[in-house]
């Protein structure tokens, strides 16, 4: 019996498509979550600098949708794992850009996750329909793997815009092709796009420096505005152009959220079933932006307007309620990014500890990664990382247990695990990685 | 040192350093009170030497520097600034300058544009009903409004009626270098012995179309004989090409497998201006050219009186890329040696006409057999 089962019609399979592309820019494997209510795409980028989520509404992006939840408790909410984006955009390619009025034109796209074991094998299989009664079915091999999710708490950043993604689309056409980061800034009434590539060549390597564009927009062509006057925050324009690219593609207008330079940022969309949100780290002048005393803001809302848009729908991660978990695993913090001199020079703003709303650990303090997380901290403000669960914040089990963690947990929790994982009945339906070798019998069984 | 100025056609400005584009990397570019430079050396292959009178691309221009006749040299990459340019194809106004940031000395490119958009498209939120999410009841996302009624009111507004378009300024910075006078006094345009054949070549487009396909034939890599560098890849064609002083222009390209050749005639072969030439009217009856009129004929049969060039197929495809300028080309044959190409752009007012003619000057070697 499947865990998941559900159809697409070819619009939808060209949308999933569409999406894949996105993703693949981000990273190598894509993730997928299947809920009760949804289905959930991600990539996260290798830097960790980028988190990148697509979430299909089980009732309007799907024709049907089928997800049963396994009988155990932990986990049994939702099915996790992960494949090869360039494995899932062959099979999703098709012939969808020839499709209208030709022979083998997809009809339904219908797709099932096997993963019982002991039944058969655990395959991820898409079946396309096609005219004329041809069925194309291609069977992926997947890995099974707790999905992690980015944290942002959309409260917290109370800036941010709004704007025809189809306008976006077409400004980022002027950006030179080489450039690495993009700054966005506020300034008499206008908002300045910049993509440049801080300068790094010399003498005659000069003119292998690549061209650097400033936008100037008018406040009043974005649907809505609000950022601080005079405050650079940068983030990667790749990354901003692989969004934009994607948000033209539903047409509808994407929004930006974020507060600070050094916070993170997020962008959202959404159209046909389909929400999306990127979680971006940024860059740039924290002391700058945030020391000033009355902050001048540049913005067309009326002062009736609430600063951020509606309350968060409940896929938000309210993140002020849940303390983020320990994440000592991340063994290479950014300040590595040799192309990121103004993180490494971030202030130490005020405390030791990590602000935990920031997504990722600062350069400044390698030491606190290599700490041994601690799990009975339950104000959890100290160290900050990646959370795989992004519900459920009045759960009283600790997020960290809760979640089992990262695909590659440190040796303490992997201590810990196995105990955890004792308390519950029988076996994940998944395979875990650190269970493959535990369960060889299990093959030899099988053959 | 100083210059600015407005760009009064940013097409052909961009044609133009888009046909230089493929002929090298960076440009030679020399400014000064009469004339704007612009020079590609590549490491081999074809040069081009240009001079395009101002008045052609600039507008309410102002130059000064140090040197006489306020000349500017500078060093400037060609991608970079054809991607400003193209930046700018649908600009209301255009002006670049000569600046320096952080001690970098940059051309900044300052365009103002009306980006395409304009609401007059209805915007999603009129057809797509299903994008309710969240689920909190909130309006379609495309108006941004935080109740339904208020959001149906713009979404009419901008089905019905187009959101005054605003400018937006973009700024491009194009990183050079400026060169001193020092480094450009060696430089000089290649001298060549006066042409046996000069003649007016035909329709670019079509001659490019045509080279393109000779050349992709003499590529084929299972031809024996296509010669190969030293990694094994097969080096291009070599094209022959000739003319001669009766109207006829013939491409051919002779391999192992095969010969095939084309054949132009009623070509025009302008007339020398004596005025102009060394020796003056003496010079004339012993300028190369004449004594080729003499041979030959023009139905283009017969083997007399051709002047002949070998040259690589792609380099000339690169060459012909000048096609897209529009402009008269007449060729020079220097048997056996060299090609050289002369394209005049075409002047659009008369004003242009006293101040002098843009000229793109090609330098192509031959190959000998």
């Amino acid at each position: 019996m499947a865990v998941l089962s559900f159809s697409l019609s070819p619009d939808a399979t060209s949308r999933i498509y569409e999406l894949l592309v996105c993703l693949a820019k981000f990273g190598e494997s894509v993730s997928i979550e299947a809920r009760n209510e949804k289905l959930t795409i991600t990539a996260l980028n290798l830097s960790r600098t980028a988190y990148a989520s697509f979430a299909l509404d089980a009732k309007t992006f799907f024709i049907d949708y089928d997800f049963t939840a396994s009988s155990s408790a932990k986990g049994g909410d939702r099915f996790t794992c992960q494949l090869l984006n360039k494995a899932l955009q062959s099979v999703f390619k098709g012939r969808s850009n020839d499709a209208r009025g030709r022979e083998t034109a997809i009809e339904r796209c219908d797709v099932s996750i096997q993963d019982q074991p002991d039944k058969t094998e655990c395959r991820l299989i898409v079946k396309m329909l096609c005219k004329h009664g041809m069925t194309k079915t291609y069977r992926l091999t997947y890995e099974s793997v707790e999905v992690m999710h980015a944290l942002f708490d959309r409260t917290a950043a109370s800036q941010g815009w709004r704007i025809s993604s189809r306008v976006l689309r077409e400004y980022i056409e002027f950006f030179g092709n080489k450039t690495e980061q993009l700054d966005l800034l506020a300034q008499d009434g206008k908002a300045i796009f910049t993509s440049f590539t801080e300068k790094i060549q010399d003498g005659k390597e000069v003119l292998k420096q690549p061209l650097e564009t400033a936008i100037a927009i008018h406040t009043e062509d974005f649907e809505d505005f609000h950022m601080q006057d005079q405050m650079h925050i940068v983030i990667s324009v790749k990354d901003f152009k692989a969004i934009v690219t994607h948000a033209e593609t539903l047409r509808g207008s994407m929004s930006a959220y974020f507060s600070f330079p050094t916070r993170p940022l997020q962008f959202t969309y959404q159209n046909f079933g389909m929400h999306c949100e990127f979680t971006l780290m940024t860059t740039g002048d924290l002391r700058g932006a945030s020391s000033t005393p009355n902050p001048k803001f540049i913005s067309n809302r009326s002062s009736s307007r609430q600063p951020s848009v509606a309350p968060p729908p409940p896929l938000n991660r309210t993140a002020s309620e849940m303390p983020p978990p320990a994440r000592p695993s991340f063994s290479k913090p950014l300040s590595s990014q040799s192309q990121r001199p103004s993180f490494k020079a971030q202030p130490s703003v005020t405390e030791s500890d990590p602000d935990p709303e920031s997504l990722f650990m600062p350069g400044g303090e390698e030491d606190q990664t290599w700490d041994p997380p601690n799990y009975n901290n339950d104000d959890g403000e100290e160290m900050l990382g990646w959370d795989a669960n992004n519900e459920h914040p009045s759960e009283s089990f600790h997020p960290t247990f809760r979640d089992s963690g990262t695909a590659a947990p440190p040796p303490q929790q992997q201590q810990e695990r196995p105990a955890a994982d004792e308390s519950q009945e029988g076996l994940e339906p998944t395979q875990r990685l650190s269970q493959v070798s535990a369960q060889t019998f299990h093959f030899d069984a099988q053959s | 040192m100083r210059f600015r100025a407005e760009i009064r056609n940013v097409s052909t400005l961009t044609k133009f350093t888009a046909s230089l584009a493929s002929i090298g990397h960076i440009a030679w570019v020399r400014l000064d009170d009469k004339d704007v430079r612009f020079t590609v050396i590549p490491e081999q292959g074809t040069q081009v030497w240009s001079v395009i009178s101002p008045n052609t691309i600039f507008q309410d221009w102002t130059i000064q520097s140090a040197a006489p006749n306020n000349t500017i040299n500078l060093e400037v990459p060609l991608a970079p600034l054809q991607r400003a340019l193209r930046s700018a194809q649908n600009a209301v106004a255009a002006n670049i300058r000569l600046t320096k940031k952080d001690n970098i000395p940059l051309l900044s490119l300052t365009i103002t544009t009306m980006a395409m958009h304009s609401s007059q498209q209805p915007t999603s939120s009129l057809s797509d009903r299903d994008n309710h999410f969240s689920g909190n009841g909130r309006a379609p996302s495309t108006n941004g409004a935080n109740d339904t009624s208020s959001a149906f009111r713009e979404a009419s507004v901008d089905f019905f009626g187009p959101k005054a378009d605003r400018e937006i300024v973009i700024t491009q910075d194009i990183p050079i270098r400026v060169l001193a006078p020092a480094t450009v006094e060696g430089l000089h345009e290649p001298r060549c012995r006066e042409p046996d054949v000069h003649i007016v070549l035909p329709n670019l487009n079509q001659l490019k179309g045509i080279s393109e396909r000779y050349t992709k034939l003499g590529m084929t890599t299972s031809n024996p004989r296509t010669p190969r560098n030293n990694s094994g890849i097969a080096k291009g064609a070599k094209l022959e090409l000739s003319a001669n002083m009766h109207g006829c222009l013939r491409l051919s390209l002779k391999t192992d497998a095969m010969g095939i050749s084309s054949l132009w005639t009623g070509l025009e072969n302008p007339e020398l201006d004596s005025t102009q030439l060394a020796e003056g009217e003496d010079g004339l009856a012993n300028h190369p050219s004449t004594r080729m009129k003499e041979l030959g004929d023009a139905s283009g049969q017969g083997e007399e009186g051709w002047a002949t060039v070998r040259i690589e197929g792609r380099d000339w495809g690169r060459v012909l890329s000048v096609g897209r300028l529009g402009g008269r080309v007449i060729a020079c044959f220097c048997d056996e040696h060299a090609l050289i190409l002369y394209v005049f752009l075409p002047e659009e007012d008369e004003r242009e006409g006293g101040g002098g003619e843009s000229v793109l000057t090609y330098y192509i070697n031959s190959y000998s057999v």
